[in-house]
């Protein structure tokens, strides 16, 4: 029986890295954001994959997320996000902001 | 794009010219040679050239978050280099913790500035006013370090020794709270919870609150991980720091 838990335990504590926090994607085109306005669950960590479409490195700079990061051009890079609480939370890219924006809504 | 580009090169000038400026003025005051400045900004410009050509690389390092684990590992290598600088009072003196420490944090800064400066390498009609921008965004930097300088050399050699090991503490606080920042955001280490939220009395993206960030790490909302690193190796330095060389280890502020 011991044995049987251990093996569902394993099972289970598998199951859960592989699955890990949910993805979302955000895309850099002619230095804007795709989506521009990215709705996630709230009070939950998020793996926020940044696709990086122009040839130019971009940063992702977000000061109410927390965050700052470089994507190289052409290339994509993770970024992990939240737990959140309910709201908006704008960033933009550092090297273009003049229209460079976006924001994540947690919901 | 004038004001972008100043904006962004002053900001990461101003982090590098803090450390450059305090560490000199440090040897200056246990009366060393200056000539260790020179080799450790070379060595960091160069190694800056070194990682925004194998940025893209970096950057897919371990599932994605090669960039975060590599920065984190520099912010580290700064605070170790600032602790053995701080632990023995005989070695306060010693040059290589400093070059270490300068031509990581001038590697870490300058990255930055090379990454965005690539953008434009194609677009010629920019060229003149990104070099202006550079230019002007530099230009304040070196002088806001330069006035740091002999602010602190300028003081009575016993206070300028005490202002300079708090700005030392100070920025090894901010290094190690900037590399658990960066391992939270890889999610290698837990986020924790946000001990406060000052974003409404003091914006991060306000005048005074970018010159704190720079100058001691101001965050608005900092996770309890960040504060701990921070106060932890602010203290241990400050404990350091305490300890007065003796004439016995022969490189006393002495009679």
């Amino acid at each position: 029986m011991r044995k049987l838990l251990g093996v569902f335990g394993a099972i289970c504590g598998a199951t859960a890295v592989l699955a890990g926090p949910p993805e979302f994607q955000l895309e850099i085109r002619d230095h804007l954001f795709f989506p521009a306005e990215l709705v996630v669950p709230a009070n939950t960590k998020v793996r926020l994959l940044v696709i990086n479409a122009d040839p130019t490195a971009e940063e992702f700079e977000s000061y109410e997320l927390n965050r700052e990061k470089i994507i190289p051009g052409g290339r994509k890079a993770v970024v992990f996000i939240g737990p959140l609480a309910p709201g908006e939370y704008p960033f933009f890219g550092e090297f273009f902001p003049k229209t460079a924006q976006g924001k994540v809504i947690a919901r | 794009m004038l004001l972008t580009t100043v904006v962004l090169v002053l900001r990461e000038m101003l982090e590098a010219a803090l450390i450059v400026s305090v560490l000199l003025g440090w040897s200056v005051l246990h009366g060393r040679s200056r000539r260790w400045i020179g080799v450790a900004l070379v060595t960091g410009i160069a190694g800056a050239a070194v990682y925004a050509v194998n940025a893209a690389a970096v950057s897919e390092w371990f599932d994605y978050v090669g960039m975060e684990v590599v920065n984190a590992a520099m912010q580290f290598a700064v605070c170790t280099a600032l602790l053995v600088l701080a632990a023995r009072p005989a070695a306060r003196a010693a040059t290589w913790p400093m070059l270490v420490a300068v031509s990581l944090a001038v590697v870490r800064e300058g990255f930055e500035i090379l990454l965005y400066l690539s953008g434009f390498v194609a677009d010629r009609g920019a060229w003149s006013t990104v070099a202006l921008g550079s230019a002007l965004g530099a230009g304040i930097g070196i002088s806001a370090g330069a006035l740091l300088f002999y602010l602190v050399v300028g003081l009575r050699r016993v206070r300028a020794l005490r202002v300079a090991e708090l700005l030392i503490a100070l920025f090894a606080g901010n290094m190690a709270a900037q590399g658990v920042l960066l391992l939270i955001q890889a999610d290698w280490i837990p986020g924790g919870v946000q001990v406060w939220n000052t974003a409404g009395l003091l914006a991060e993206d306000s005048v005074l609150g970018q010159l704190l960030y720079a100058l001691i790490g101001y965050e608005a909302t900092p996770s309890i991980w960040q504060v701990t690193a921070y106060a932890g190796v602010f203290c241990l330095l400050f404990v350091f720091f305490l300890r007065r060389p003796t004439r016995a280890d022969g490189n006393g502020s002495g009679p």
